[in-house]
């Protein structure tokens, strides 16, 4: 189990396939440096104050985020072996396909190695961003879910391990969710495209994700308010569209659920574009979380438990009670918008 | 030259030496005569001739069935089962021979033994995966009637490369079984075989020793195969030149077929082992020295119930791992045949010429089916398994206007009814494959339809995910 722990510990850290591998560490910090010094016009003092505050990387919410980062580490080298591999989703549905289609048509026969690759690549990255933004939206709009989910949001400060900030139920989840979209890919992949079938990477990380990463994704969870143009923001969720979703105000709830693409946000009426001189207070303003639980080990584990259990017991309640006014889940539609343009 | 120097020369002379001939251990030879009162003239206690002529019978009749010219051929069958089951003096050696560098000691079978064939030791059960209803002997004399008849072994009506499906069965229905089932089996119990007492009367080995020797003589890897790499054995059993120096172990500049050859089952280990994914070679063959070693320390006296046990633990990991060869070959040959209907297919819809790619897929088909019966002739009853195989791979590849064979009637020619489409077949294949793994946990797994799903499941896979959004 130790050594375990410290295979993993090491793998975070100098894994390009991590979010928080040292490269992608310094690139962010160049990028935010960068950020305030020509953008926002401050010196260097201020700028590595800023990035590097004190008050910020070790306030109660941050160490509560190491702790998590520690505890969920060890639960994660407990769940692994029972989750079912991707290997084994990807050859079931192999199968599947082949029982649909018994003839196996081979599509892109005549097309160069190189182009499948990128086909597959950004076939897969799509399909994967699709599905962390719609995991991500039920997440919040399904009291079960958010019950968990919450944790993340009771992160007042944020830094880049704020996205370790998980409770172990969501750790399932997004491991199931990896397990799908990744089976889902390869089964249908090799099933219709054949062997030829290949995943472009950079030091052994994803191609796109890599690109994603080295571009400055830890800012995300940062109080380094990036943003983009706006066009490109319809596109690109920017550091600054995703600190406006851990925002307390009211308008900025439910807003810009994507990881990397915001087209996803854009076409189901989610989308918040950054705004100009945004001054964010994060967190979540919720009765069931009391202050002095927010940062508690308790409060990370114990609580969002206990609040699914309440949930879910409302939601039974509703269901035997047909007087009774059910709470609408909001439904997923498209639709265009642009919310604060 | 001084005395140090001479010294120095003698010493690392003879690290030369030993590093060459390597330690006794290793090979499987020169094991002491222990039978009390021998009074023969024989040095060593090991003999297993009598399986090398049988390996030999075996290519030799690889080589005839594929001969044929496309008529019946009376000359041809009678020749065929001269070396099935007959046991006249002179028959030669049709392979392996000497080609160029690689030189062969032996030229008729009778230098390796004398009055062998095949037909005396074919597994006598119902062969439920071939059609007709017959036994084991019935099959191979059905099988060769059939062969000499057709073009070069192969028969474009019925799918059927007999070349490959008699070579393939002889090695389950005579090697497989009589060495899992017979040798290794029954002859291990108290009563059978003795080690207090020679084979038979006169003979230099007691009961036990030729039990083990002949069961090691089945399996048909060199006497000194711990000494070579797996890609040696390999390219030894295909006489590659460059494998003349690997296999002439006594360095007298020939390839004695006694002891010195490749053949059989050990080339399939050998062929799987060399890809670096797994060590069935090696595995088998050291449990057999193990075994050997053993019956040799026990001296000639009764072996205790704790060395039989011991003894039954070493052909355990021979039956296990011989197994996980033969479920390899099918899994190999499986991926073949889906490959060859996928061409098969394309071929068909394009209006191509569909006779070559056919002909592969017969040659594949016919090798996974000859493995597929050779499987169900050990020991184990394979029950359900052995049912799901059958039914999956047919009695016959099904042919392109879908339909398979079905039977045998009372003339002895097949009948033939509707079958699966050719792209349903393929899915059989697949579940083949499916099935050696599951069953029996293969490694190498050589031509694996689905190694592209694993070869990009770990390129994607960085762990299960612990990163919020």
């Amino acid at each position: 189990m130790i050594t375990d722990l410290i295979t993993d510990l090491l793998n975070t850290f100098f894994n390009p396939e991590k979010r928080v591998f040292v490269g992608y560490l310094l690139s962010a910090t160049l990028l935010a440096l960068s950020w305030l010094m020509w953008i926002e016009r401050q010196g260097l003092q201020a700028s590595l104050k800023k990035i590097f505050s004190l008050s910020i990387w070790w306030s109660t919410s941050a160490k509560a985020d190491y702790k998590i980062f520690f505890i969920n580490k060890m639960v994660l080298i407990l769940l692994s072996p029972l989750l079912i591999t991707q290997l084994t989703v990807a050859t079931l549905i192999f199968y599947q396909w082949h029982e649909w289609f018994p003839s196996r048509p081979q599509w892109f026969v005549s097309w160069p190695d190189w182009l499948i690759a990128v086909m597959f690549t950004s076939s897969y990255f799509l399909l994967d961003d699709f599905m962390r933004f719609y995991v991500h939206r039920l997440l919040h709009q399904w009291s079960l879910l958010w019950a968990f989910h919450k944790v993340h949001h009771t992160a007042q400060t944020l830094t880049p391990f704020t996205v370790f900030r998980t409770h172990p139920v969501e750790l399932v989840i997004f491991s199931l969710r990896s397990i799908f979209v990744q089976a889902l890919a390869i089964g249908s992949f090799v099933f219709f495209v054949g062997e030829k079938v290949d995943l472009i990477t950079v030091l052994g990380a994803n191609a796109i994700i890599f690109v994603f990463n080295l571009l400055g994704s830890n800012i995300r969870h940062s109080h380094i308010a990036i943003h983009y143009w706006k066009p490109l923001e319809k596109i690109f969720i920017s550091p600054a569209q995703h600190q406006i979703h851990h925002s307390l105000k009211a308008c900025h709830h439910n807003k810009n659920y994507g990881v990397v693409l915001a087209v996803w946000d854009y076409f189901t009426g989610t989308h918040h574009h950054s705004e100009k001189n945004q001054l964010l207070v994060f967190g979540v303003n919720e009765p069931s979380v009391e202050p002095d639980q927010l940062h508690s080990l308790w409060g990370m584990y114990g609580v969002p438990v206990s609040a699914f259990f309440v949930s879910l017991n409302n939601i039974v309640k509703k269901m035997l009670d047909f007087e009774g006014k059910r709470e609408k889940i909001p439904r997923f539609s498209f639709v265009f918008s642009d919310s604060n343009e | 030259m001084n005395t140090q120097h001479l010294l120095a020369t003698l010493v690392l002379s003879g690290i030369c030496i030993a590093d060459v001939y390597g330690s006794d251990k290793d090979v499987y030879a020169d094991f002491p005569i222990t039978t009390k009162g021998y009074t023969g003239k024989a040095k060593t206690s090991v003999k297993y001739t009598g399986q090398t002529a049988r390996h030999v019978i075996h290519n030799a009749l690889k080589k005839l069935s594929s001969a044929g010219n496309g008529t019946a051929n009376p000359g041809l069958k009678a020749q065929l089962l001269a070396y099935y089951e007959g046991k006249e003096a002179g028959r030669a050696i049709i392979d392996p021979i000497t080609n160029g560098k690689f030189i062969v000691k032996q030229t008729i079978i009778d230098e390796l033994s004398k009055g062998k064939n095949l037909s005396e030791k074919v597994y006598k059960g119902i062969i439920s995966g071939w059609p007709g209803n017959m036994t084991g002997p019935e099959v191979l004399a059905f099988m060769i009637d059939k062969a000499s008849m057709t073009e070069k072994g192969y028969d474009p009506l019925t799918g059927y490369d007999y070349t490959q499906l008699i070579s393939k069965f002889i090695m389950g229905a005579v090697f497989y079984n009589q060495s899992i089932d017979n040798y290794l089996d029954e002859k291990l119990g108290p009563q059978k075989k003795p080690n207090n007492e020679p084979y038979k009367k006169g003979a230099a080995y007691t009961g036990k020793e030729h039990v083990w020797d002949e069961a090691f003589g089945y399996f048909g890897t060199p006497a000194h195969t711990m000494k070579l790499t797996a890609k040696d054995v390999y390219d030894i059993a295909k006489k590659k030149p460059e494998a003349l120096i690997k296999a002439d172990y006594n360095k007298d500049g020939v390839i004695d077929l006694k002891t010195e050859m490749a053949y059989g089952h050990a080339y399939y280990a050998a062929g799987f082992d060399k890809k670096g994914k797994t060590n069935y070679l090696h595995a088998i063959t050291q449990a057999f020295l193990d075994g050997r070693n053993l019956i040799a320390d026990a001296k000639g006296e009764a072996l205790t119930d704790v060395q039989r046990g011991q003894l039954k633990a070493y052909a355990d990991v021979i039956a296990t791992h011989w197994e996980k060869v033969i479920a390899e070959a099918i899994f190999k040959y499986a991926g073949s045949t889906y490959k060859d209907l996928q061409k098969l297919k394309t071929v068909v819809e394009n209006n191509g010429d569909a006779v070559a790619v056919f002909r592969d897929y017969a040659k594949h088909w016919s090798e996974m089916k000859g493995f597929a019966l050779t499987l169900q002739t050990g020991k184990k009853n394979l029950g359900e398994t052995a049912v799901a195989l059958n039914r999956l791979a047919g009695f016959s590849p099904v042919l392109l206007g879908n339909t398979q064979i079905s039977g045998v009637d009372a003339n002895g020619d097949y009948t033939q009814k509707t079958s699966d489409s050719l792209e349903a077949y393929m899915l059989h294949m697949l579940k083949i494959q499916k099935l050696m793994v599951d069953e029996f946990s293969i490694q190498a797994r050589v031509n694996d339809v689905l190694s592209s799903l694993d070869g990009l499941a770990k390129k994607l896979s960085s762990g299960h995910s612990a990163e919020n959004d």
